[in-house]
Order: structure tokens, then C-alpha cells, then sequence
């Protein structure tokens, strides 16, 4: 089994952990970014966001699982083919809820560019912005090295 | 899958083979946001669709640049269930009918 391993530095990942924590209970009940549904019926409608938030929630778990005891004593968390599809998509739904909650006075097109400068942000958009880069970063590492994996799964 | 509870009544079933003869050509339209990697999108447009390099980019780009692609089009009963594996994924995904059919 394809895994990889990587060495994070724990002074400054784990401090955003408390915001992915916050926002993982959120994302037990709520779409992380709403959907249109459009002439769905009714009762159908209802089983199909039942079952995006129960995927959403089981992901999110995954994602919170990799920052176990070895992340909190050696800095290490590790992907692999079962939990690469479930983390990438996790860190997709943290990433939507940030900017809904924290980032939407950045702008899109500054989200997009990453243009930002860190210090003239308020301490808690400033958290949820590296919060941001550091689960895109997730997602890339995960992409370069896992993507056939997740695609042929 | 969401899909296949449907599936499992027949008259259920039925009614739904009648929807689609009457429905015509559905479309699955992927809308931009500014939040999803290009990479990341991509990556799902090759594993839902079976796309190579090639188209997944041109639908990425077709998305950033103008908005939305239509990766898509067909029965109403499968184009649900690409709009949901696509939501499932992150991405906006819509249905619409595709009124040229």
C-alpha cells in the first residue's frame, strides 16, 4: 500500500487545530457550502442532504483522526490509500466553512490569488487564512502522491 | 448510495422510468467557487467521469474562466447521481434541463 509520511511543525499546526475542531462540530449538521437542489421532491431531497452530511461527517472524523498521538509527539501524520479520499475531501469541506465563516471580508478573488497579508489581519482571520493554506497544502501533497489511488478507487 | 434506495421499490421504479421517458436530456452543470484547487477538481472530474488530462482541464478551466461546464449530460436519473457525487466531493453541482432536446 502507496503511504506517505510527513513531518509537520507542531508549534504551528496544532494551534490551528482548535479551529478545525470548531468547525468539524459544525459540519456534523450543516453542508459545509449549500447546494441547489433545484425540483427535487421533497422527500428525496431530504435523504440526499442526510446523506452528503453523514459523508461530510464521516470525512471530517478521518481528517481529526490523522492528528493522533504520534502527530502530538513526533509531528507526524501519514496518508494512505483508505484515508487519502476521505481526508482530501475533508479538508475541501473545512476550507468552504472557513470562508464562510472567517474569510468572506478577504474577498474571492484575493482567496483565490492568496495574496494576503498576514499582518494586517485580525488574530482570528489570521488563524483561519493559515488554517486555509495549510489544508490546501494537505490537499496537494495528497493529490501529487495519491491522486491514481483516490482516481481508481 | 442515496440512488439506489430509490431504486429498490418498484413502483418506485416504474414511476421513475416514466419520469425519465418524459423528461428528455438533463444536464449537470459545475459552477465556480473560489475555494476548490484547480488540482483538486480536476482530480474529481477524472475519477467520476473517466476523463483524461486533457478534457479535465478544459472543463477546470471552462469553470474558472466562464463560471461553469457542463461535464454532463443524459438521463435524469444518472445526471442526479452525478450532481450528488459531485456534491459529496465539495464541488457546486446543479441539474438543469436541457431544453435544446
Amino acid at each position: 500500500m502507496k503511504r506517505i509520511e510527513v513531518k509537520l511543525s507542531l508549534s504551528i499546526v496544532a494551534p490551528l487545530l482548535d479551529v478545525i475542531r470548531l468547525l468539524a462540530d459544525g459540519l456534523s449538521q450543516k453542508l459545509a457550502a449549500p447546494q441547489e437542489l433545484g425540483d427535487v421532491d421533497e422527500d428525496f431531497r431530504d435523504a440526499w442532504l442526510a446523506e452528503l452530511i453523514t459523508g461530510q461527517t464521516a470525512d471530517v472524523k478521518a481528517l481529526l483522526a490523522l492528528f493522533d498521538e504520534e502527530f502530538f509527539t513526533e509531528g507526524i501524520v501519514a496518508f494512505d490509500e483508505d484515508n487519502a479520499e476521505p481526508i482530501v475531501r475533508a479538508c475541501a469541506a473545512v476550507r468552504l466553512r472557513l470562508r464562510e465563516v472567517y474569510l468572506r471580508g478577504l474577498g474571492d478573488d484575493t482567496l483565490e490569488g492568496g495574496d494576503v497579508e498576514l499582518e494586517d489581519l485580525a488574530e482570528d482571520v489570521r488563524k483561519a487564512f493559515m488554517c486555509y493554506l495549510f489544508l490546501a497544502t494537505v490537499q496537494e501533497l495528497i493529490i501529487q502522491h495519491l491522486d491514481s489511488s483516490i482516481i481508481e478507487s | 448510495m442515496i440512488i439506489s434506495s430509490v431504486k429498490s421499490s418498484p413502483s418506485t421504479e416504474t414511476l421513475s422510468r416514466t419520469e425519465l421517458q418524459l423528461g428528455g436530456v438533463w444536464r449537470v452543470v459545475v459552477l465556480n467557487d473560489p475555494v476548490n484547487l484547480m488540482s483538486y477538481v480536476m482530480m474529481i472530474f477524472k475519477k467520476i467521469f473517466g476523463f483524461n488530462e486533457t478534457v479535465a482541464r478544459r472543463h477546470m478551466l471552462e469553470v474558472h474562466e466562464k463560471g461553469r461546464s457542463v461535464v454532463w449530460s443524459g438521463l435524469r436519473e444518472n445526471a442526479e447521481a452525478y450532481v450528488f457525487t459531485l456534491q459529496q466531493w465539495h464541488l457546486t453541482a446543479v441539474l438543469e434541463s436541457d431544453e435544446t432536446h
